[in-house]
């Protein structure tokens, strides 16, 4: 039941920039193309750049340079309240001095629509947010979850074309939080809205996003769909930043990765490479095996029990520290102070821009 | 429909709004306005019912009167050019202080107000600016109905018998308190002038419950606060007649003169009408009206008084001599340590 | 152990608050009973009850003109000092303003000079000018001393007010002017409403600014009831107190039945 009256619509930022105070960039000449009706994430740690980067879009913040296109019409001159978007907070931001359906109204009351119309349009966002029946309820009487929600069925039910989301589920406790990404995941397939959601929760951006743009102090550092940002970080940063991952520095020689002291790590090459530089492998990408040739020898200095799975890590002779997981098959019977050895498969290990 | 109340509540304080910046717009004609300060309470009822309309009348003038302290910064505050006031009518003590910021004349000549030829001496005395039209006398005010031999002497009032029942001045705001400072340093020391014998007989005052109006030494002589108090005879004799228990007494030493004086300002842009209001104020019949209403003595010798004022208020060339005038010229420049010493000294 | 030191709690918190609400009642009891008694002084026990004090208060002409006029100027200082008051705030927490601060402090400013001074100085101000004492000077008096409540209560609730609410209504399409009126204001009136009624209160007590600022037969209840007093200390004075008292308060009523003081923002 789409309830999208109008097509979703891509937006193009181009070499925006934005400063503040005159000095800190926060965002720094910044291009990214949103496909319409994608869900997509800005994420990084606090300061990166990707609030103000959603901000720029809904237009409460100014760039300094760049364009801002959304369905093909530049908007970066246009005032907010003229940009049609819809817009979740983190802290909500509803009105206190109305109701749960005067807030949901409100942006059909400024669009001047019928009053029956904007009756029918508010009964039908409160019922898919699962809120029907709390119409004349004042926000302070509702719980967080509730309140996202009326926060949620307020930025839809003017059926905008891009629906902007500041951390809308940060405020939440941990379990609500994943029912309310699922739920908001659904709801933005059902209406087809092309949804830029902010977020420093990885997890959270990798089990929603079609795409994700990782920012790191003002910039892009990668733009890509979960499983590329995961599997294939290109930066140092972006590997670092995304889950758990052993770095090893060294250098390509021909056609081998060596590290410390003339040791060939499992790698890709193209054999032209040369120079220093990095490759990262995912722990659940390393395999525990025995004292072999080519395999990291060491000994298992802690073992963590995460159900599912086993965390080791393995200090190895070198005195380096490798972090490998290993699925419970109920069968292993490694301990700590065992010796080891950590291999991987070449095709693993991402070779990183230094 | 809270939103119609509210536009109507706003409505109404919108339209009351308009209503008064519209009012002052009051059309001045030609007539002339006099300007002048005078008391309210008794005295003012009798100007506003009877006294100012004659004036206004006779002389087809306005005359505007402030009711409102304080009359002398107000005076202070305008432009000499341009005075607030055509006459100020207050104490001897502000007159004083008036006189010497050059914001009223020092004198009249009997040219000018021809009735003062017919007052009392006193009424343009050395002591005074401008003219007295009345004065009450500062004496002792006391309840009849405890056992007290009515006071002959001022120094009654130190009579140990009266400790928590004596009433008193705060010396800084009230010139009564301060005339009675200048009646203990002539009674305990060398005259009027001998403030540190005036001070050790304040102390032996102690304790001594003061006030700052008259009117509320007034209240507690009649609710029995006080048994006696220092009072003028104004503010005892106004409830004759209305069987209270109290009574004034003029001590043997004589009474202080509590003067209504009239000056005119300098720069009155209506001097004549000043002059001529002056003049009104010390004409017989109008004398007699204030004196007999309020209980003041006429300053015009040929006023004649019904008998029950006669008896007691100051209208005789014999009674009159009991009139002890202070020198406010003289206190006003020590006023400020004067204050000072006496709140040391009554704060135990 | 712990029952019996809570109940001893419990009755040094009730006492406290008596004495406190007694400390703050007594001085209004003592008026009343001042005003129904037919003594012209404070006699205790009371001699008896009668209304004559009342109705010399109302028979009064000079009572009830400036009873009138303090009532018109308060009304008048209530709206332009909700109005004003209420913009500096805006202007000082959102104008991004340089030296707000000292602005603030400016603004506020009216409040730490004693209100003698102000007045003498508007008095000396108006006849310099050559405009006399007109009524809306003293309109502008008040409204100087009684802009800095307006002021206050409107500033703290704008320093909880978050500004995101506006944003969120910005971007559903209302334009500046409507996010003032739809959002801003209705967040901002239970302060701005506050501030009113202080403003009022202060106006209809005003005594010191007033002292300077009123004309013969101008004159507001204030000042009236204080030249009364010189002269004639009776119960009318308690009566005028009493009918101050009740006024003042039903103007509080009013404006929270009218307008609506309720908070339903949390300050």
């Amino acid at each position: 039941m789409a309830q999208s009256g109008r097509p979703p619509a891509s937006i193009r930022i181009d070499g925006v920039t934005k400063t503040f105070d005159g000095q800190v960039k926060a965002v720094d000449d910044v291009t990214l193309d949103i496909e319409a009706g994608e869900f997509f994430s800005l994420l990084g740690p606090s300061g990166c750049g990707k609030t103000t980067t959603l901000r720029l879009i809904a237009g409460f913040e100014t760039a300094d340079a760049g364009r801002i296109v959304v369905g093909g019409q530049d908007i970066t001159d246009l005032p907010v309240h003229k940009r049609d978007m819809g817009m979740v907070f983190q802290s909500y931001a509803l009105f206190p001095h109305r109701t749960v359906a005067e807030n949901v109204a409100f942006g059909l009351r400024m669009r001047g629509l019928p009053k029956a119309e904007i009756a029918e349009r508010v009964a039908a966002a409160l019922k898919q947010v699962a809120l029907d029946g709390y119409e004349a309820r004042r926000p302070s009487q509702l719980s967080g979850g509730q309140q996202q929600r009326v926060a949620l069925a307020r930025a839809i039910v003017i059926r905008p074309a891009v629906l902007l989301c500041d951390e809308p589920l940060g405020a939440l406790d941990r379990k609500l939080r994943q029912s309310m990404q699922f739920e908001l995941k659904q709801l933005q397939k059902e209406l087809g809205v092309t949804l830029v959601f902010v977020t420093h929760d990885q997890e959270e951006a990798l089990a929603m996003s079609d795409r994700i743009a990782v920012m790191n102090a003002g910039k892009v550092e990668q733009v890509g769909a979960p499983s590329e940002i995961y599997d294939r970080p290109r930066t140092r940063f972006v590997a670092d930043f995304i889950g758990e991952i052993n770095l090893f520095e060294g250098a390509w020689s021909g056609g081998r990765f060596v590290t410390g002291k003339d040791r060939t790590l499992p790698a890709v090459t193209n054999g032209a490479r040369s120079g220093t530089g990095i490759i990262a492998v995912r722990p659940e990408k390393t395999r525990l095996v025995g004292e072999i040739d080519g395999a990291l020898g060491g000994r298992i200095e802690t073992a963590n029990f995460l159900g599912g799975q086993v965390l080791y890590r393995v200090v190895t002779d070198e005195g380096r520290a490798v972090l490998a997981k290993e699925q419970n098959v109920g069968t292993s019977s490694r301990k700590v102070g065992d010796r080891v050895g950590v291999a991987w498969m070449p095709s693993d290990a991402v070779s990183l821009e230094a | 429909m809270t939103r119609l109340s509210r536009r109507a509540a706003l409505k109404v304080a919108a339209a009351s709004a308009v209503a008064t910046l519209a009012a002052p717009a009051i059309l001045h004609a030609q007539v002339k306005t006099v300007k002048i300060t005078t008391w309210g309470g008794k005295w003012g009822d009798i100007m506003k019912a009877s006294v100012l309309p004659a004036f206004e009348k006779e002389f087809k003038c306005t005359v505007s009167a402030d009711q409102a302290f304080p009359f002398l910064p107000k005076l202070q505050a305008s432009s000499k050019s341009d005075p607030l006031y055509d006459v100020l009518h207050t104490n001897s003590n502000e007159q004083w202080m008036a006189v010497n910021e050059g914001l009223v004349m020092p004198k009249f000549t009997p040219k000018e107000v021809p009735n003062i030829a017919d007052v009392y001496p006193y009424a343009v005395s050395d002591k005074i600016v401008g003219v007295s039209i009345f004065t009450s006398a500062i004496g002792l005010g006391y309840r009849t109905d405890k056992g007290l031999t009515p006071p002959k002497s001022w120094k009654d009032l130190a009579d140990r018998k009266l400790d928590g029942a004596r009433g008193g001045y705060l010396i800084p705001v009230n010139s009564l308190g301060q005339a009675h400072l200048m009646m203990l340093g002539k009674l305990y020391g060398k005259g009027m002038q001998d403030l540190d014998a005036a001070y050790k007989a304040l102390e032996q005052l102690k304790p001594i419950k003061m006030v700052d109006f008259t009117g509320q030494m007034e209240k507690m002589l009649l609710a029995g606060e006080v048994s006696m108090g220092i009072i003028h005879d104004s503010g005892v004799l106004r409830y004759e007649g209305q069987n209270q228990p109290v009574d004034f007494a003029i001590p043997s030493e004589g009474v202080m003169a509590l003067e209504q004086v009239l000056a005119v300002t300098p720069g009155s842009k209506v001097k004549e009408l000043a002059l001529a209001y002056v003049d009104f104020m010390l004409r017989p019949d109008i004398q007699k009206q204030l004196s007999e209403g309020v209980w003041y003595s006429p300053s015009n010798k040929k006023v004649k008084l019904d008998a029950k004022y006669d008896a007691r208020l100051f209208n005789t060339e014999e009674k009159v001599a009991k009139l002890i005038q202070p020198d406010w010229n003289w206190y006003n420049a020590r006023k400020d340590d004067i204050d000072a010493k006496v709140a040391r000294l009554l704060k135990g | 152990m712990s029952a019996r030191r809570l109940d001893a709690g419990r009755v040094a918190y009730y006492t406290l608050n008596g004495a406190i609400l007694t400390f703050l009642l007594l001085p209004l009891a003592i008026v009343a009973v001042f005003a129904l008694n037919p003594t012209p002084y404070i006699s205790f026990p009371p001699v008896g009850v009668t209304l004559r004090w009342f109705e010399k208060f109302f028979a009064n002409e000079d009572f009830m003109r400036s009873l009138w006029l303090s009532l018109r100027v308060a009304a008048m200082v209530l709206v332009l000092s909700t109005v004003l008051g209420a913009m500096c705030a805006l202007a000082l927490a959102r104008g991004r303003l340089p030296g707000a601060g000292i602005l603030t402090a400016f603004f506020m400013s009216p409040l730490m000079l004693p209100a003698i001074l102000t007045g003498l100085a508007l008095f000396q101000v108006l006849l310099l000018s050559g405009v006399g004492r007109p009524v809306w000077g003293l309109v502008m008096g008040h409204t100087l001393v009684a802009v800095p409540y307006v002021l206050r209560t409107t500033l703290a609730v704008l320093a909880n007010f978050d500004t995101r609410v506006e944003e969120a209504a910005s971007s559903l399409g209302a334009s500046p002017v409507r996010v003032f009126f739809e959002v801003t204001l209705p967040l901002i009136r239970p302060g701005v409403i506050a501030g009113g009624i202080f403003a009022f209160i202060v106006s209809f007590d005003q005594f010191p600014i007033s002292l300077f600022l009123v004309l013969p037969k101008g004159e507001t209840l204030p000042v009236v009831l204080f030249n009364y007093m010189k002269f004639d200390l009776d119960g009318a004075i308690a009566a005028a107190s009493m009918v101050s008292i009740v006024m003042a308060l039903s103007v509080v009523l009013l404006l929270e039945r009218v307008i609506g003081l309720k908070a339903y923002v949390k300050l």
